[in-house]
């Protein structure tokens, strides 16, 4: 019998914890964290400054391994793959949605949409296919040809959230990716990123410190000094 | 993500910040810039070294076994009776014919050459040669070389004719009639003393007076040439000296007498066998010089002549000596320069790793494996490396143009004259792809190391960068 993968998590943390070491201080970024991700869903991950979402993000992004604990990411546990294996599989499952956009300040908007998929190898004919798609849906198909720098805020971050998506990938971070931006531009980032996620069915994880953006989530996780203080799950 | 990617967001990088890498390039192209003019004036000089050479001696000699190590004190035991033949079956040979430009016999001797109404002599270094062989020989210039050969004053059909070293018309007392510039004139003597030479002066005169019916005095200064003949008795000729040509070195100026083959042989051999100490050789092309050897030594040996051969890197140790100081010096410069551009670049590409940090950690956060990352950045190094050198050509090149037309001249060691200052660098292409590839790997081994640490940085540090 085939199994139900949406009700499986795209993501799951099992007793985790992170220490980072500041000079010969330890400082505890997560203590004892089991959290399941819910697949196809909106997640938002709130907490004050120095909460930990971060670090949760890092390692839902398989860019950081926890010190004690398991971290399961689309069934895949990361503990068991090399460096290049993991590259490959964030290439492949994982999109990212950086605070501060991370374009590459020498491509285009076009080519920055275009870039993961360059990674994955996918032919050129497809490659442009889905980046102009891609492009049309964050409606920056006018600006495809623009470097970075000659984009406002809130367009490179839309530029961002084209080239997190273009792979279709299974799992979408975003680390506070209203921070850089006011709140009108942050609010129609918020709505952009709320409804691709509902066109393209992607389980969306993003975090922040505004409570407000509660309202957006299917699911949301609050969390303070490295511990989850709540979790409210959508019927 | 494939090399063609790769290369074409390295090269864009490139003009980020456009002063610093404008500086870098600078960089690389001084070093290409001085490393190629350097290393065109020295294949100049090396050029300039071996037509000298060529033109004086050929590019081979000639000798009977044993005269290069015992013939300078023993010249008339060491001759070559058959020099016609060998010169003969030399240039007829089908595998040596055709490489050989000319080939002549040459009578080297030692003797006493003295100016004997003016009371002065001096051991002289005689060569006899074939004035229209020589003529022949003056006309090689494989390397287009913008000085001229020493003209030849001699003459087939005029036999007691010659002539000497400045130094030598110096201390003979023969400026003024040669025309020598800027020689110093001898200090008045007191008396006269003809008694140390009186027997010269007897044998002397009885050589001139019976020359003067062969020869007509045409106002030329003469000179009495004493040597040992090959049997051992003294014997002089008289040589009427045309003119005086510095010879370079001072050692050899002051004794240096240039006579035709038919006088040399006539003091040394009298009326006996006339013999030559060497036949020159000189070839159409270097190239061709071991070719050569290995077909004389061949001949030779078939033959059964007892003949040897040497170079003129075996006749004139100095080009050899020269051409290693030069290259010594060549690879010194070469050296500090790979060391500047090694330097620059790494800086260069350690600011750039440090900038783009964060760029990195999103790179890798994508999905970008550690040697893409290396990848990325050796490419650009390289990428710095083959534009700066590109230019470093491109400038060397104008700036040689420059050089070579801008009638500037220089006094080499071993020439007498001031010669054209030229830099050879279009003429050298392995000279420019050499130095262009040299710049090109140095400057990718400098980015190894920045590019070496920007894909060991860990994710997450790389993005948190500040």
């Amino acid at each position: 019998m085939a199994e139900n993968t949406d009700a499986l998590p795209v993501a799951r943390l099992t007793g985790v914890d992170k220490i980072y070491r500041l000079g010969d201080v330890d400082v505890i970024g997560l203590k004892s964290i089991s959290l399941s991700i819910r697949r196809r869903k909106f997640t938002v991950i709130v907490g004050p400054s120095g909460s930990g979402k971060t670090t949760l993000l890092n390692l839902l992004g398989c860019i950081d391994t926890p010190n004690a604990g398991a971290v399961e990411v689309c069934g895949q546990d990361i503990a068991l793959l090399s460096d290049n294996a993991l590259s490959d599989f964030r290439a492949l499952k994982i999109g990212f949605i950086f605070q501060n956009f991370s374009l590459i300040p020498v491509l285009s908007a076009y080519e920055n949409v275009e870039y993961p998929l360059l990674l994955t190898g996918v032919p050129a004919k497809e490659r442009k296919e889905r980046t102009e798609t891609m492009l049309a849906a964050v409606e920056l198909s006018d600006k495809a040809r623009h470097r970075p720098n000659q984009l406002s805020g809130g367009q490179r971050q839309r530029v961002a959230i084209a080239r997190s998506l273009i792979k279709e990938p299974e799992l979408v971070l975003a680390d506070e990716p209203t921070a850089n931006l006011d709140t009108r531009t942050g609010a129609a980032i918020i709505a952009l990123m709320r409804r691709m996620q509902e066109d393209l069915h992607t389980s969306f994880v993003f975090s922040s410190h505004d409570p407000q953006l509660m309202e957006w989530a299917d699911d949301t996780v609050s969390i303070r000094d490295g511990e989850i203080i709540d979790i409210k799950v959508a019927s | 993500m494939n090399l063609a990617h790769t290369v074409s967001i390295a090269f864009r990088n490139l003009f980020r910040n456009a002063r610093r890498s404008s500086i870098t390039l600078l960089s690389v192209a001084t070093g290409g810039i001085a490393v190629l003019m350097f290393g065109g004036f020295v294949s100049q000089i090396f050029h300039g070294l071996e037509t000298g050479l060529v033109l004086s001696g050929g590019h081979l000699q000639i000798f009977k076994q044993g005269y290069f190590h015992f013939g300078a004190g023993d010249p008339a035991s060491y001759g070559i009776a058959n020099y016609d033949e060998v010169v003969k079956t030399i240039t007829d040979d089908p595998q040596m014919g055709p490489l050989i430009a000319v080939a002549t016999p040459q009578l080297t001797l030692f003797g006493v050459a003295g100016n004997f109404t003016d009371g002065v002599s001096r051991t002289f270094l005689g060569v006899g040669v074939v004035p229209s062989d020589r003529k022949r020989m003056s006309t090689w210039n494989h390397y287009g070389m913008k000085f001229p050969a020493h003209p030849i004053y001699l003459e087939d059909d005029q036999m007691e004719t010659g002539v000497v070293g400045e130094g030598l018309a110096r201390v003979l007392h023969l400026c003024g009639p040669l025309e020598v510039k800027d020689c110093p004139q001898p200090p008045q003597k007191a008396e006269t003393t003809a008694s140390v030479d009186s027997d010269i002066q007897a044998l002397a005169n009885a050589e001139t007076h019976g020359a003067a019916s062969q020869t007509q005095d045409k106002g030329h200064p003469k000179i009495d040439l004493l040597a040992a003949t090959a049997q051992g008795a003294p014997n002089i000729v008289t040589l009427n000296v045309i003119k005086a040509q510095n010879q370079g070195f001072k050692e050899i100026d002051e004794i240096y007498v240039g006579m035709p083959l038919a006088l040399a042989q006539k003091l040394i051999y009298g009326r006996g066998t006339k013999q030559a100490t060497s036949v020159v050789v000189q070839l159409n092309d270097t190239l061709t010089l071991s070719n050569a050897v290995d077909r004389l030594n061949q001949i030779f040996q078939e033959k059964g002549w007892g003949l040897e051969v040497r170079t003129f890197h075996d006749l004139t140790p100095f080009y050899d000596q020269a051409i290693g100081m030069f290259r010594s010096i060549f690879a010194f410069l070469a050296v500090l320069m790979g060391a500047i551009v090694l330097f620059t670049v790494i800086n260069t590409m350690s600011m750039v790793v440090m900038e783009r940090t964060v760029e990195i950690g999103t790179l890798r956060a994508l999905g970008l494996r550690r040697n893409a990352i290396r990848l990325l950045f050796l490419v650009e190094g390289a990428l710095l490396g083959m534009v700066g050198a590109t230019l470093g050509v491109i400038m060397a090149l104008i700036l040689a143009t420059a050089v070579n037309h801008s009638n500037l001249t220089w006094l080499p060691p071993n020439n007498v004259e001031r010669i054209p200052l030229m830099v050879d660098v279009l003429a050298n292409p392995r000279l420019i792809v050499g130095t262009w590839i040299l710049l090109v790997i140095i400057a990718t081994l400098s980015a190894f190391f920045p590019a070496n640490r920007a894909a060991k940085l860990t994710v997450v540090n790389a993005l948190h960068q500040v």
